[in-house]
């Protein structure tokens, strides 16, 4: 069975209501104690009236800003290092044993390092995020950058196009689709490290904002923080899939 | 004392290639080739695979530097790659650039050039109507077929305004039809330009039909094996010219020398 586009839209509202619905279910009920578990209705209250005192929507901009800046700064930084990894093998050969032992690193284990150097500071939360971060755009970018096609090289040498122009106007947007799906997953890495330094450095925003909830039994402060967590991610997921869409037409165009 | 020089360079040859070696190592790819080619003439090289027509081409176009001797471009000796020796490589699709236009793969070589961008336009405008794509500018690669991918291939060479065209099979891998179409359009492209070319190809009806002259090479090393004079009259017609006694009888002698080379 195929569903048009519009169908598998009204398909996916239909469970995710369905899933709300088993969740009010469960808190009528009290199948799950009102202390731990408050019912969408509750968590969505507890929503409307945090950003009613304004206390909330500050600490949701904290937490974007913090994850936007590690990020840009992670792109950026990957985005350069993969270009002359990538354009080198060899740099490659020198470089990547390192990369594959740093890689798998989690990143939440550098927080204590990071604060022993630089304190329980803005830079050093940023540090962290754009250190995690950094790793999926940095090795989509190497990749994109090895995998251009030789052909296209020879026909810059044979136009005379100087060494910038062909990074530029051949290797770059070559490698552009590797470098975005990198870029989508840094987002996803930055998005999770804000929370972790937020608890974990008591920084504010909405990490420690769950985090302090849980702790005073705030059960529908807390769900109305994950919530907001969960928005934030669908909607930065989105934006990127329209920027990329945007910038790679050429490649959802076909005979 | 020694005559002018300018009286060498009026009767130099286009291309020269001068005792050309090249060796990958140990193996020994072409050995000794020596070749002219006069202005405007064009040249059609065959040979059996391993005979190094390719590599003699990327040789001429200063992609390779040869391992002895010296290509000479009207006269002066090849360093690198240059504008004016264009290249129309087989494989379009993996010469396109897959994320420009039909328009923005033409405008690579005008930018390249250093073209300034209000001349563009109407530069590509020309060279698309040239090889029969006017009105193309806006389709992306994956949206040509593979006859119209290779036009753009051509009409990206000539926005070099190139003195040489090198062409590596390029006709190759599109269908019969196709292929006879684009070799009468590259003729008269070549003969309002007044380019030189040096053609490879594996067919060699396509060679009599296109050249002034048919190179065969010899394999194990790469060297001249056969430089056959084609005199058939132009314009040349796809029907009548490759029925006359003549177009035949060229094709039988190179036949039988690739027959022969390859054994």
């Amino acid at each position: 069975m195929r569903l048009s586009r519009l169908g598998r839209l009204l398909a996916s509202f239909a469970v995710a209501a369905l899933l709300v619905w088993g969740w009010q279910l469960i808190a009528d009920y009290k199948l799950v104690s009102p202390v731990f578990l408050p019912g969408p209705d509750r968590a969505w209250g507890a929503l409307v009236k945090g950003f009613s005192t304004g206390d909330l929507g500050v600490k949701l901009l904290a937490t974007v800003e913090r994850m936007f800046w590690g990020w840009l700064i992670a792109s950026l930084i990957g985005i350069a290092l993969g270009a002359a990894i990538g354009t080198s093998p060899r740099l490659r050969a020198y470089l990547a044993p390192m990369l594959e032992f740093l890689r798998p690193l989690p990143a939440s284990a550098m927080i204590p390092v990071a604060i022993a150097v630089l304190g329980l500071s803005n830079g050093m939360v940023l540090a962290v995020i754009a250190f995690g971060a950094l790793w999926p755009v940095l090795l989509a970018t190497i990749h994109g950058f090895s995998a251009v096609e030789p052909r296209l090289y020879e026909v810059g040498r044979a136009l005379g196009l100087s060494r910038a122009s062909v990074i530029w106007k051949i290797a770059l947007p070559s490698a552009s689709p590797d470098i975005l799906a990198g870029m989508r997953l840094g987002l996803t890495v930055a998005l999770i490290l804000s929370v972790v330094c937020e608890m974990i450095a008591g920084r504010d925003g909405l990490g420690n904002w769950i985090l302090l909830a849980a702790r005073s039994f705030r059960a529908p402060d807390l769900y109305a923080g994950v919530i907001l967590l969960g928005m934030l991610g669908y909607i930065t997921a989105v934006a990127l899939a329209v920027l990329e869409a945007r910038l790679l037409v050429w490649r959802n165009r076909a005979r | 004392m020694r005559a002018p020089d300018t009286t060498v360079k009026a009767t130099a040859p286009v291309i020269a290639f001068d005792k050309i070696t090249l060796a990958f190592g140990a193996k020994t790819i072409i050995s000794d080739l020596s070749l002219e080619i006069g202005r405007g003439e064009i040249v059609c090289v065959i040979g059996p695979s391993g005979c190094g027509k390719t590599t003699a081409l990327r040789v001429a176009g200063g992609l390779i530097p040869p391992t002895k001797g010296t290509v000479r471009l009207l006269g002066e000796p090849m360093a690198g790659p240059r504008r004016d020796v264009a290249i129309v490589f087989q494989d379009y699709a993996k010469a396109l650039l897959p994320w420009r236009t039909a328009a923005g793969n033409i405008s690579l070589a005008l930018e390249a050039a250093g073209v300034a961008q209000s001349e563009r336009g109407d530069r590509i405008r020309d060279l698309l109507a040239k090889v029969g794509l006017a009105g193309h500018e806006d389709k992306y690669p994956t949206e040509m077929s593979g006859g119209m991918q290779q036009r753009i291939q051509i009409a990206r060479c000539l926005a070099q305004d190139p003195a040489v065209l090198l062409m590596d099979e390029p006709f190759g891998a599109l269908d019969a039809m196709t292929r006879q179409g684009l070799q009468d359009e590259m003729l008269a492209i070549v003969a309002e330009t007044g380019a030189t070319v040096f053609f490879v190809t594996h067919d060699l009806e396509e060679a009599v039909y296109l050249g002034d002259r048919v190179i065969g090479l010899l394999p194990h090393p790469g060297r001249i094996g056969i430089d056959q004079r084609i005199d058939l009259p132009r314009p040349r017609n796809q029907l009548e010219t490759r029925e006359t006694p003549e177009f035949l009888r060229l094709r039988r002698t190179l036949f039988d020398f690739i027959e022969k080379a390859e054994h």
